[in-house]
């Protein structure tokens, strides 16, 4: 697709004419053409050294592929379910595009889990699912279920994206060349989408301030649940014990950023 | 199963729609397209495809919120993943749609009244019917009432106006065949993938089949209105006519073998509604379900 009007910067617009444009299915299309063209599957490098994997780092490989398949699942089904009460056609439009990615990304990992080996990858995920992270995803979907716009932006768009941005982006750091390059895939998608929860919240935060504190309940609720996942996943990585605080922090101070102490 | 769905993965679809049929297109049409100028210099025109395309973009919203709803009850992960491919498509579809309103003319702060205004109300109803379905999590009927009866419904409707407007018209009708190419993928996923579930569950065919007349009914009493309204109708055939006589219309427009230049309204209505009716009964029929009549509007 083409669209010469994204030519110029975006952010040089008016903010209506900023948000029809950065909503649109033509702005998704052009962000995600330049890493996606190419890569089937989210990688364009062989996956001809899986060999070389010992069968202790494949089994690793393979729990951590299963819960980010269980936190991409908890991602589109809770994309997929904002957008029947999103107030407006352009979040309406933009959570649809999210959608297609949050698929994507399971698709990819759950073709990844395939490319190691795995015959039946949906019944892999749910042997190796992570209790707190299954926990995590339920309070998500009644988040969204409740129809509590703010809320489940703020579970799926601020909590769940920071603390995938931060492990994907971590992990890929010390993975195998296939599984970085479709790490590297996915946080293109996932700063999107941060972006959107962010500027999406801080306008409603700025008209409604009353809003703030049922946020941070539902903060308080989620981070415990976040923080056991992180250490669960970092282990299985092997993040060193000494760097998994920092990671920890790491995912605080995201969110912290949004404003949310 | 698994093979069958992996025609439809998200991988298939980027490579055939994004990567494929929609490159180098601009909401549909290719860069720098503009609406015919018969359409844009014309009130009567003008009106006219207003009315027109806010039924599509009701219908587009209908098919947005139905089948993005569907995701959470799927079965399975592959499901899922072509329920998001089809959610995008569908939100693609109500951004072309919107956008035609802005180059027709309607300003955005004006966009919803504009729908309020003109909307069919028995399209609004038919779309009441399905959401019902979807926010109840049946998968079953929802995929039946989104995937065979709604998209079949649009892919005739679609059809028939690209046939007339693809000489009248190019940039609608470019905008149309990227949608069309879409719906003929959606109207294959329901017919493959819900046979399996109306054999599993048998119990509940009656209920999926009272949903199928219902909407029939409220699709014909739709067609009804767009085509017995014949406030401007004398006036496009009048340009359409001149347009003919200085050659700017070469191509002719044949669909389901009628000459649709040469077609009273009353018979354009029938030949569309027989030929949306006639496959819902051979698709229903193939995924194991009786099609019911609907009552005449």
């Amino acid at each position: 697709m083409t669209s010469p009007s994204h030519a110029h910067d975006p952010h040089r617009l008016e903010p209506e004419a900023f948000l029809e444009e950065v909503h649109s299915f033509e702005f998704w299309f052009q962000a995600v053409s330049g890493y996606l063209t190419g890569r089937p599957y989210g990688h364009a490098a062989q996956a001809a050294n899986e060999a070389a994997l010992d069968p202790r780092a494949r089994e690793r490989l393979l729990t951590v592929l299963a819960n980010y398949c269980v936190g991409e699942t908890a991602a589109l089904e809770g994309a997929s379910g904002l957008i029947g009460f999103a107030p407006n056609r352009q979040a309406k439009i933009f959570l649809s595009t999210q959608v297609v990615d949050e698929g994507r990304h399971l698709e990819v990992l759950l073709h990844r889990m395939r490319e190691l080996g795995v015959a039946d990858a949906e019944a892999e995920v749910e042997r190796r699912a992570n209790h707190t992270l299954v926990l995590f995803k339920r309070r998500l979907l009644e988040l969204v279920a409740s129809k509590d716009w703010e809320a489940a932006i703020f579970a799926q768009n601020v909590i769940l994206e920071a603390m995938e941005f931060v492990v994907f982006q971590t992990h890929a750091r010390r993975a195998d060349p296939v599984t970085r390059e479709i790490l590297e895939g996915i946080v293109s998608d996932e700063r999107r989408h941060i972006g959107f929860g962010e500027n999406e919240l801080g306008r409603r935060l700025k008209q409604s301030p009353h809003v703030r504190p049922r946020l941070a309940e539902v903060r308080r609720e989620l981070d415990p649940l976040v923080l056991a996942s992180f250490e669960e996943t970092l282990a299985e990585v092997e993040v060193p014990r000494s760097e998994r605080p920092e990671l920890g922090r790491n995912y605080l101070a995201a969110v912290a950023r949004l404003g949310f102490e | 199963m698994a093979d069958f769905l992996s025609a439809y993965s998200i991988q298939s679809w980027l490579e055939s729609a994004p990567q494929g049929y929609l490159m180098n297109t601009e909401y549909g049409h290719a860069p720098n397209e503009k609406e015919a100028p018969l359409i844009l210099e014309n009130p009567a025109m003008r009106t006219a495809a207003i009315r027109t395309t806010v039924q599509l973009v009701v219908g587009e919203r209908c098919a947005l919120a139905a089948s993005s709803g569907l995701i959470n009850s799927a079965p399975d992960e592959a499901s899922k993943g072509f329920l998001a491919t089809q959610t995008i498509d569908e939100a693609r579809h109500v951004e072309v749609f919107t956008q035609r309103l802005y180059d027709l003319g309607v300003k955005k702060a004006e966009l919803e009244d504009a729908l309020k205004a003109h909307a069919n109300p028995h399209l609004v109803k038919f779309a009441e019917v399905l959401l019902e379905k979807v926010d109840k999590k049946d998968f079953v009927a929802g995929v039946v009432g989104q995937n065979v009866i709604l998209e079949g419904m649009a892919f005739h409707v679609f059809e028939l106006m690209h046939t007339g407007n693809q000489s009248l018209n190019p940039k609608f009708g470019h905008t149309l065949s990227g949608v069309i190419a879409d719906e003929r993928r959606h109207v294959g996923f329901g017919e493959n993938r819900i046979g399996s579930l109306i054999r599993e569950n048998p119990g509940k065919k009656p209920e999926v089949q009272r949903m199928q007349r219902d909407m029939s009914y409220h699709m014909l009493a739709t067609f009804a209105a767009a085509f017995r309204d014949t406030t401007e109708r004398d006036e496009m055939e009048r340009i359409t006519r001149a347009a003919e006589a200085r050659g700017e219309i070469a191509k002719p427009a044949t669909w389901q073998g009628a000459d649709l230049r040469a077609l009273p309204p009353a018979e354009m209505e029938r030949l569309l509604g027989d030929t949306v009716l006639k496959e819902f009964k051979v698709r229903l029929e193939r995924i194991g379900l009786e099609y019911q009549t609907p009552p005449g509007p």
